[in-house]
């Protein structure tokens, strides 16, 4: 898992709200760092690493809320954090569970591994879908400049 | 689970302050779902401790700069707890999948040795349980339904011994000592 950036200058900032700015600021950009490959189903990890930045992020807006002065943006900017957070357990929830079964699967005798199988080729389903609707979603955010609304919610902060 | 509402933060006050009142609701948060999760079937409560095990996490590693090592150190508890409780909820969250894969497979065989009957029988030979296209699948996946049962039973002892070395060990009190000293230094310059 992929550690969390620093945040230059974090422990001198001069008020809550400087360094909520800093915060999701760098939050915002390590969620889209990952985006490069997270589609690829032969790599899992990039998946991870993507929900863990959006998680962090969220908890940074949760934690700095009170510091961005457009509430009605930021709560529709954090909803659609959240939902790209949905997007992508819904496509790694799959991943877990497979990794486990067969670990399990592999620990049987080879007549007894069958049940597992299926189950894993159904879960294989439920993650080729969940990869299908993180597309649509990573497009959708796109479109809707999540990264800059994020990114103009910082520059309001710093200016209030 | 909603997220308890912290009073009184000011952004334009001193980070150390806001991020003090944070924190410190953030634990009585974890705490407030004991004694209901020391219960090992309130699969809710400590679903809900979990996600305040991971709220308390990620506030006082965003505070630990601040705070130092007894922040730190919650951090570092609080993730613990909140991966070992994760196991669990695995666990749970993985039973039902598995019992439910097994009723659809049930289903599809029960529907394969009617048609096998035949349109006019007027019972159905066991014999024809020879060709159900599932009949090898079951055992495997109920396998998986006891490692999981007992993976669970295992995990939760665990909690209850980590949460007990936690109470014993006053992690909330070093936490909360942690926050205090920043104020202290503070006040002295």
């Amino acid at each position: 898992m992929a550690k969390a950036r620093e945040i230059p200058g974090f422990e001198h900032a001069r008020s809550f709200r400087e360094a909520a700015a800093s915060v999701v600021e760098v939050r915002t950009e390590e969620i889209f760092s990952f985006r490069a490959g997270v589609l690829d189903t032969g790599d899992i990890e990039r998946v991870h690493d993507m929900r863990v930045a959006t998680r962090r992020l969220r908890a940074a807006m949760e934690i700095f809320a009170p510091c961005f002065p457009r509430r009605k943006m930021f709560r529709r900017a954090l909803r659609d954090v959240k939902s790209l957070a949905d997007a992508l357990g819904e496509r790694r929830d799959p991943d877990v569970a497979i990794a486990g079964f067969e670990r399990v699967g592999r620990a049987l005798i080879a007549e007894d591994r069958a049940g597992i199988a299926s189950l894993v080729d159904e879960l294989r389903r439920r993650q080729e879908a969940g990869n299908e609707a993180l597309a649509a979603k990573l497009d959708q955010i796109e479109r809707d400049g999540l990264r800059e609304r994020l990114l103009a919610l910082v520059a309001e902060a710093r200016a209030a | 689970m909603r997220a308890r509402k912290v009073k009184g933060l000011d952004p334009d006050g001193p980070l150390d302050e806001n991020l003090r009142r944070i924190v410190l609701v953030r634990l009585d948060e974890l705490h407030s779902f004991v004694p209901a999760v020391l219960d090992p079937d309130e699969q809710d409560a400590l679903h809900h401790m979990r996600i305040a095990a991971k709220r308390l996490r990620y506030i006082l590693e965003v505070a630990a700069p601040l705070f130092g090592p007894g922040a730190e150190r919650g951090a570092k508890e609080a993730r613990k707890l909140q991966d070992l409780i994760g196991d669990i909820h695995d666990c749970d969250v993985s039973l039902p999948i598995v019992h439910r894969h097994a009723e659809r497979l049930r289903t599809e065989d029960a529907a394969a040795v009617r048609a096998a009957a035949g349109a006019r029988a007027k019972d159905v030979s066991p014999a024809l349980l020879r060709d159900a296209p599932n009949r090898r699948r079951y055992r495997g996946l109920e396998l998986l339904a006891v490692h999981l049962e007992a993976r669970r039973d295992v995990l939760y002892a665990r909690f209850l011994e980590e949460w007990a070395r936690l109470e014993r060990e006053d992690l909330r009190g070093t936490v909360q000592a942690a926050l205090a000293d920043v104020g202290t230094i503070r006040r002295d310059g």
